[in-house]
């Protein structure tokens, strides 16, 4: 069973017809405003069809609103949430970016510092092997000895060489 | 919170103490050692195996026996010690400690008798081996290692 305020907008539509127009029809108190105000109406409705209706776009403004679309999604414009928030995108900076970029600089740096070093070390090797400042040999008990220094660079061991040093029997070497 | 902070003082501590001793302790071995040549030859003394291969090859002997040694842990670079055997003394002063390693005074008695005298500065990385005097059929050497 249709309300009157149902009957009234399928009236004003045109939607009524035969015996159920007719009742409505002859249930109106004034038929004379009742038309008056459906018309009024419908002239209403054809200014709003008219004038809201759906633009159609040119070629030209479809694909620029296309590419302002495409634009809007890569760049990491604003975009619209359904409960309207706003969602900002990622920037170039993202945690595992940064993550590479922190790994990818030490990296470079562990490079660059052990090719330095690498560079460096020969020239420090001999300030860090032992250096015989000066030797004596007692000129009395051991008049034709001499010294000399060796570095053996494969222990970096450093040798004071004498020679000439009085010999002495097997007996010295006890513990 | 307060335990945290506790915790973390402590492990400073711990980190500085042990840095510090890590620092101060280098032990300086210093040894009198016969080298011969010999049939059946004894296995070389640990304090000498890091230079095994170069003492084999300058000195040409195939054993190496310590006859008298000293170990001194060295604090300040200022200490003195002596390594004997029976007939021989090796007096060591330090003095003083570099960047590179030690100063050091060396003198080697045979009893009372100074028979050689030396200055070196002995580095952290590199041992000093002097060829002394020859000793029945060997060689009396005199090894000083930074341990």
């Amino acid at each position: 069973m249709k309300t009157f305020e149902e009957k009234w907008t399928a009236w004003v539509d045109g939607q009524l017809s035969g015996r159920e127009l007719a009742e409505f029809e002859a249930s109106l108190p004034d038929k004379a405003a009742a038309e008056a105000e459906r018309a009024s109406a419908q002239k209403l409705g054809k200014l709003l069809k008219r004038e809201l209706g759906a633009r159609t776009l040119t070629n030209e403004e479809f694909f620029s609103h296309q590419l302002r679309e495409r634009i809007a999604q890569e760049g990491g414009e604003i975009s619209r949430a359904p409960g309207d928030r706003r969602i900002e995108r990622s920037t170039w900076w993202t945690i595992p970016r940064l993550l590479w970029t922190g790994t990818v600089s030490l990296a470079v740096f562990l490079a660059c510092t052990i090719l330095v070093m690498r560079e460096k070390n020969p020239t420090e090797e001999s300030q860090y092997l032992t250096q015989i400042l000066n030797a004596r040999v007692d000129p009395v008990v051991s008049p034709n000895a001499t010294v000399s220094i060796f570095e053996v660079k494969q222990d970096r061991v450093t040798v004071l060489w004498t020679e000439g040093l009085q010999s002495l029997p097997a007996d010295y070497a006890a513990k | 919170m307060g335990r945290a902070r506790a915790f973390l003082v402590v492990a400073i501590a711990f980190a500085i103490t042990g840095a510090t001793s890590l620092y101060g302790a280098e032990n300086v071995w210093s040894g009198l050692v016969i080298a011969e040549n010999v049939a059946k030859p004894q296995p070389i003394p640990p304090e000498l195996t890091r230079i095994e291969g170069s003492l084999k090859k300058f000195f040409g002997y195939n054993q190496f026996q310590v006859i008298g040694q000293s170990q001194k842990a060295l604090k300040t670079g200022q200490e003195d010690w002596l390594a004997t055997s029976k007939f021989f003394g090796l007096h060591v002063d330090a003095q003083g400690e570099t960047e590179a390693g030690y100063v050091l005074n060396l003198k080697l008695y045979k009893e009372k008798e100074l028979l050689l005298e030396t200055e070196a500065k002995l580095s952290k990385r590199s041992p000093l081996v002097i060829k002394g005097p020859q000793v029945g059929g060997g060689q009396l050497l005199l090894v000083l290692v930074v341990q």
